[in-house]
């Protein structure tokens, strides 16, 4: 029987909407019901049914027993990708219409210049010029014009335009005429929704500001609109709080807060894998974690160091460019459904096309005829055929074979196993690529990590990925397939605020450190007001500050999280982030501050899950089959392990599968399974001699 | 090819092979650019970083300006070719000197990093990156005066910068004394040590894993590779012989055509560019020597063909170049030769392209726009010097089949693989203030796809000092129509005194002394592919309703009449009777 109140997490996948309550006393349950992509609102409140229905409860027990609703939504980001966003108006500084257009001119892949950039989101006839110039130090050149904004307000409402954007140049150094063209265009449009980019994003660079500020306008049609009424359907229904939102931050926030910024909402699902890592990190002993999440379409690589994970406000989605702060969190496309092909020159390739939830793998027997690397699993063993996800889908290993054999093995000369774990070598190749560039490039040795294997796909890929990498340990969550979901019933509130600086650091010091404390005491009111409006007060509520630096005629800055003003301080701080980084310091180099940072963190009361009795007995395999372990071993007879039946302390050796509820698990020869004190898996890889 | 055929070798282990070495490429670059400390390298990208096998072919060049890719071979044998016998472990090599170590031209200087498994030469890890200044007689590289490549700077033959893992501070000392600039250019050959070395680390790891003679068996199996890659793209072409050419209308000093022409030979699955009856070498500094000859070519071919083909040197193996000593692409020393990566680099591209398109006119790449901006530079009234690249000039790019050609970006050979900075950027960095910026009108060249409008833009210089000049699209359209689309338009460039406002002469090449400039730039416009008849009207509607198409051209040159309150199309007829007279691309 579960004890309230109840935290609850729901987390909206392209197939399957996840939710995870935790009661009380820690105990922890989760369910997925099918995703209801053109009424999400409905896929959440139907994840709450099934939730209380297994409870024996009705929904409004069940929500009125919530004390914390936390929703992770992709909304924003299919928005965008399915371009079904707002018709957007951009007001720019006069002379300077097409900044959005000319994307700085930034190629992803130069040599395939043929792609055409993305679409365009605001059209040049609805770019239109205000009369304003403010300079770089912030002093008005040329004085703000109400008159252009009135013009282009009869354009807009003429063309039926449903939100605007707002960008002028030089608006981080000083807001004030977009503040004032936002009151101006709400004079005369009072009804449409306007989000000015020194709101949003207030830091240097106008490309990147004006592409964030109108992707807050494109996702707001939609994005709003849900949130509101989700809002107001969970509160009908008995939800007596507010319903939190997780921001591309990581963190919580209540939608009251949020609705001024939707965009801040695109990495909202995976970043709430955050929590996750978070929570685990007590479970896994380890302060320094990888999380590789792999789910049908792609593989998200996360990193926490000392707790802390990291993070960057320059993100891209489907080729458009978002400055807000996020996770960090490194995607390629290596998921289950990933296609592998043969090039015209005999070359392997694995993605980088996916084949999506349909038609799906080859072996769904959903008219997929291409291999993926779900087919490829199928056909090493490691997945069994058969029904799944409560029969939903049926993996059929003929189709598999086929396709494998069809495309793969024949034009290669391989068997079909040889062909099946080339696909699984090369998509691992991906991971590892995709974690070293996580890991190693921001001068972290991913060997001293912990790996953390999640999503459904995830753990099949733990051990040789963490083989690759030479680290020593691997640790798969239990709840491994709704890890994100799990997460967003730990994650605090969270809200960050930036402002441009643009002043040299020593020169701070002689101007003495009051000003810079000026600035961030300012900030920190503006937080506190913020933290005090969602109910967080005393200890509860934490800042945290920070600065984004570089060395003065550098573009690229580094953000070091320090508390002082004091310059030698900052300088140390700096210093050291910038040695791990790129190996070297100048000491006697100028700084330049770029940017003040605020972290305004919302504490919750730490999750304690229920404590499992630890058991000494060995597990008992329920089955045995032949499956592919590693290139040197090839199909080993393996024992098969129900994982539900696995608890606190017991020990495996590989080989071995286990399957979860959500997840399958393989462990390589010799691999070393513990199960750890929460009764999660915590695998010692075997090093040396496997393949 | 390899005697080994390929079936002998397990193709995952390619196929990983070839992902590793991207991969290491990749994060080279990406230590330059967080690294560098001159916007060239961090801002714009001009460098690429490159792998070659212990013969020095290149391997894998995944992170790479287009233009310098290809030529990086010349540098390594050329290494390979001056200290045989003498390369050590920890040594790492600096060169420059287009004719004497195989460089591109001298401000791009490239670091050459020998790599070592069990004491045994495997390979290098290389990078080629652009230097702020390296002296000669104008700062920020580009002399528009010099006749002799002595006026352009100095010259690096291949130089060992490194010895046994001792930098060799008197070499050291002599190169940051000849720059305008030694804080950026130490800054910068720190970057380009720092990825290197990383580079070196990762590339000896992979086949110190495989064993040496493993190792190398598979990094030549990834060259035949690219080879087959290469043979199969160019069987699918048609047999046949066709001409292409581009013509310069300056020497650098006085106005006189300078034609690149080449014939182009495909034969089976082999290709022959042949560069006779190019124009002979010239006074000023676009001319080309072999190496950057051979990027071009590449580029041009590499562009026109699908992306993933791999960028290795086995794909040369069925492509000859035949480039005639004396020419502006194989010019004799000490021909100037600064301009080339861009000019006659885009000049051998727009050639190649002409000679490609006859061959498949479905893959036509119109031509881009050439750039009328120049550089300014000076002293900052804050102190220090500064040299600004006017890059929001940028012309447009040209069309292809599926798209239209990009509004500016930078030059062609480098396929838009240069950012353009942010203004804002830029007013806090140098002494400017930019006016206007933005796409021009009617001006993208007319097309089924239409090319890039080009910018207007307009800028104050707030300091006094140098402006060179090197406009070549001010005189003439260059950005080349194909399979009846239409030139983009020419650019111009005016120039006035900003304390005066008196306009100022603008000579087609030089560098000129100037108080605070303001500079009037229209940057020239991109070629569009296919018939203006042919683009869906509704494109053509939103071209007007941008303004970036008349109603008189629409109606005019697309045939496309736009309804009188603007917003819709009102009629198409014009169209009937020209279209039966356009030869259709199939």
């Amino acid at each position: 029987m579960l004890v309230s109140p109840y935290r609850v997490g729901v987390d909206i996948g392209g197939t399957f909407t996840d939710l995870v309550m935790v009661d009380a006393r820690g105990a922890v349950r989760a369910f997925k019901a099918p995703s209801v992509p053109s009424d999400p609102t409905e896929g959440v409140l139907s994840a709450v049914r099934l939730a209380a229905e297994t409870l024996s409860i009705d929904v409004g027990t069940f929500l009125s027993n919530t004390e914390l609703f936390v929703h992770g939504s992709t909304i924003a980001t299919n928005t965008l990708l399915e371009k079904k966003g707002a018709k957007v108006g951009l007001l720019v500084t006069e002379g300077f219409r097409d900044s959005l257009e000319i994307r700085r001119s930034i190629r992803e892949n130069v040599w395939d210049h043929r792609k055409p950039f993305p679409e365009v989101l605001v059209p040049r006839y609805l770019r239109l010029p205000v009369t304003e110039r403010i300079e770089h130090d912030g002093t008005v050149r040329i004085p703000f014009d109400p008159k252009s904004v009135a013009a282009a307000a009869r354009v807009f409402a003429e063309e039926g335009v449903e939100a605007v954007a707002i960008c002028f140049l030089h608006s981080y150094a000083n807001p004030e005429h977009e503040r004032a063209a936002k009151a101006e265009l709400k004079k005369h449009l009072p009804d449409v929704w306007v989000t000015a980019s020194s709101e949003i994003s207030p830091t240097i660079g106008e490309y990147e500001r004006t592409s964030t500020t109108v992707v807050n306008a494109y996702v707001s049609r939609r994005v709003v609109p849900y949130l509101e009424s989700l809002a107001a359907r969970l509160a009908s229904l008995g939800l007596p709080r507010k319903l939190l939102m997780i921001q591309s931050n990581g963190g919580a926030i209540s939608i009251d807060e949020i609705g001024y910024a939707p965009a801040s909402l695109v990495l909202s699902g995976p970043a709430a894998g955050v929590g996750s890592l978070k929570f685990f990190g007590e479970d896994t002993g380890s302060e320094h974690l990888i999380s590789i999440e792999v789910g049908g379409t792609s593989c998200d690589v996360t990193l926490m160091q000392h707790g802390m994970v990291s993070m960057t406000d320059q993100i891209v989605v489907d080729g458009y460019h978002l400055n807000i702060p996020s996770v960090d969190i490194y995607t390629v496309g290596a998921g289950g459904g990933t296609i592998a092909s043969v090039d015209g020159a005999g070359l392997l390739k694995a993605g980088p096309e996916g084949a999506g939830s349909t038609p799906g793998p080859a072996c769904y027997g959903r008219g997929g005829e291409r291999p993926t690397v779900t087919d490829a699993q199928l056909v090493l063993g490691r997945l069994k055929p058969g029904p799944y996800a409560g029969g939903a889908i049926t993996l059929s290993l003929e189709k598999a074979v086929e396709a494998i054999e069809t495309h793969i093995a024949r034009p290669l000369g391989l068997s079909v196993t040889d062909a099946a774990a080339g696909i699984i070598q090369l998509v691992e190749q991906n991971i590892l690529h995709a974690v070293e560039r996580a890991s190693l490039e921001k001068g972290y040795n991913p060997r001293t990590f912990t790996l953390v294997a999640a999503g459904g796909a995830g753990p099949l890929h733990g051990p040789s990925t963490a083989r690759l990498l030479g680290s020593p340990s691997l640790y798969i969550p239990r709840l491994a397939g709704v890890f994100c979901a799990f997460g967003m019933c730990n994650s605090d509130l969270r809200h960050d605020f930036v402002r441009s600086w643009l002043k040299d650091l020593d020169k701070t010091a002689i101007s003495g450190p009051g000003q810079l404390e000026g600035a961030f005491e300012a900030m920190q009111a503006e937080a506190l007001e913020v933290l005090a409006r969602e109910g967080f007060t005393g200890s509860k509520a934490q800042l945290r500050r920070a600065y984004d630096l570089r060395y003065f005629g550098q573009q690229w800055t580094i953000a070091v999280e320090n508390s002082s003003t004091d310059a030698s301080t900052i300088r140390a701080a700096f210093e050291q982030a910038y040695q791990r980084l790129f190996g070297y310091v100048q000491p006697s180099g100028a700084i330049e501050i770029v940017n003040l940072r605020l972290a305004a963190i919302g504490k919750l009361d730490a999750l304690d899950l229920a404590k499992v009795p630890p058991r000494v007995s060995d597990p008992v395999a329920h089955s045995r089959r032949p499956v592919w372990i590693d290139k040197k071993v090839g199909f080993v007879d393996t024992p098969v392990y129900d994982g539900t039946v696995l608890t606190s302390h017991q020990q495996l050796v590989g080989p071995a599968i286990i399957e979860e509820a959500t997840t399958t698990l393989i462990l390589g020869m010799g691999d070393k399974l513990t199960m750890t004190d929460a009764s999660n898996y915590h695998v010692d890889i075997a090093h040396g001699e496997a393949a | 090819m390899s005697t080994v055929s390929s079936t002998e070798y397990d193709p995952v282990l390619i196929a990983i092979l070839q992902r590793q070495l991207d991969h290491i490429s990749l994060q080279m670059g990406t230590i330059m650019i967080r690294t560098a400390r001159s916007p060239i390298f961090s801002q714009s990208h001009d460098f690429s970083c490159f792998l070659s096998n212990a013969d020095g072919e290149t391997i894998a060049q995944a992170d790479g300006l287009p233009i310098h890719s290809g030529s990086g071979g010349f540098a390594v044998r050329a290494v390979l070719r001056d200290f045989a016998g003498r390369i050590e472990p920890e040594d790492v090599f600096i060169l420059s000197d287009p004719y004497a170590a195989g460089g591109n031209h001298l401000p791009d200087w490239t670091l050459i990093r020998p790599v070592f498994v069990d004491g045994e030469l495997i390979g290098f890890c290389s990078n080629r990156a652009h230097q702020s200044d390296i002296g000669g007689g104008a700062a920020g590289t580009y002399n528009a005066k010099a006749t002799e490549i002595f006026h352009e700077g100095i010259r690096l033959p291949v130089l060992k910068l490194i010895e046994k893992g001792q930098l060799r501070d008197d070499l050291w000392r002599l190169l940051l004394l000849n720059s305008r600039c030694p804080d950026l250019l130490e800054g910068d050959l720190g970057a380009m040590i720092g990825s290197t070395r990383i580079g070196a680390q990762r590339l000896a790891d992979i086949v110190g894993q495989l064993g040496v003679k493993k190792g190398n068996a598979y990094l030549d199996a990834l060259l035949d590779y690219g080879e087959r890659r290469m043979r199969q793209a160019i069987s699918e072409l048609p047999s046949g012989t066709w001409e292409g050419s581009d013509v310069s209308d300056t020497d650098c000093f006085k106005i006189v055509d300078v034609e690149t022409r080449v014939k182009l030979t495909i034969d089976g699955d082999t290709m022959t560019f042949d560069f006779a009856g190019t124009s002979p070498q010239i006074r000023g500094f676009k001319n080309s020597g072999i190496a950057n000859t051979h990027s071009a070519v590449y580029c041009a071919l590499s562009a026109f063909l699908d992306p993933d083909i791999p960028h290795n040197e086995g794909t040369y193996r069925c492509v000859k170049i035949i480039a005639p000593e004396g020419t502006t692409v194989n010019a004799l020393a000490p021909a100037p030769m600064t301009m080339n990566t861009v000019y006659p680099a885009i000049d051998i591209m727009n050639a190649c392209w002409g000679a490609l398109a006859q061959a498949d006119p479905e893959r036509a790449c119109a031509g881009w726009g050439k750039s009328v901006f120049g550089i300014s530079s000076g002293k900052k009234p804050s102190g220090g010097v500064f040299v600004l690249y006017h890059w929001h000039g940028s012309s447009g790019g040209g069309a292809v089949k599926g798209r239209d050609g990009f509004p500016t970006t930078s030059h062609q050979m480098t396929l838009g693989g240069m950012f353009i900075p942010n203004i804002e950027t830029y007013e806090q960095s140098y002494p400017m203030r930019v006016h206007r910026y933005q796409m021009r009108s009617d001006t993208g060249g007319a097309g089924q796809y239409r090319g890039g409008t080009g910018v207007d833009y307009v800028v104050d210089v707030l300091a006094g000092g140098e402006h060179l000049l090197r406009g070549e699209g001010a005189r003439k359209p260059t950005g080349a129509g194909v399979n009846g689309g239409q030139w983009g338009a020419k650019g111009s460039i005016k120039a006035f005194d900003l304390g005066s406002g008196e306009e100022l002469a603008c000579p087609p090449y030089g560098v000129e002394e100037v108080e605070p400039l303001h500079l009037v730039i229209e940057a020239s416009a991109g070629g569009g592919w296919g018939h203006p008849h042919l683009r869906d009207p509704d494109a053509v509607l939103r071209d007007v309703r941008d303004g970036v198409v008349s109603r008189q051209s629409a109606l005019q040159t697309y045939g496309v009449e736009i309804s009188a309150d603007g917003k819709s199309v009102a009629s198409t007829e014009t169209r009937g009777k020209s279209l039966a007279a356009t030869p259709h691309v199939q």
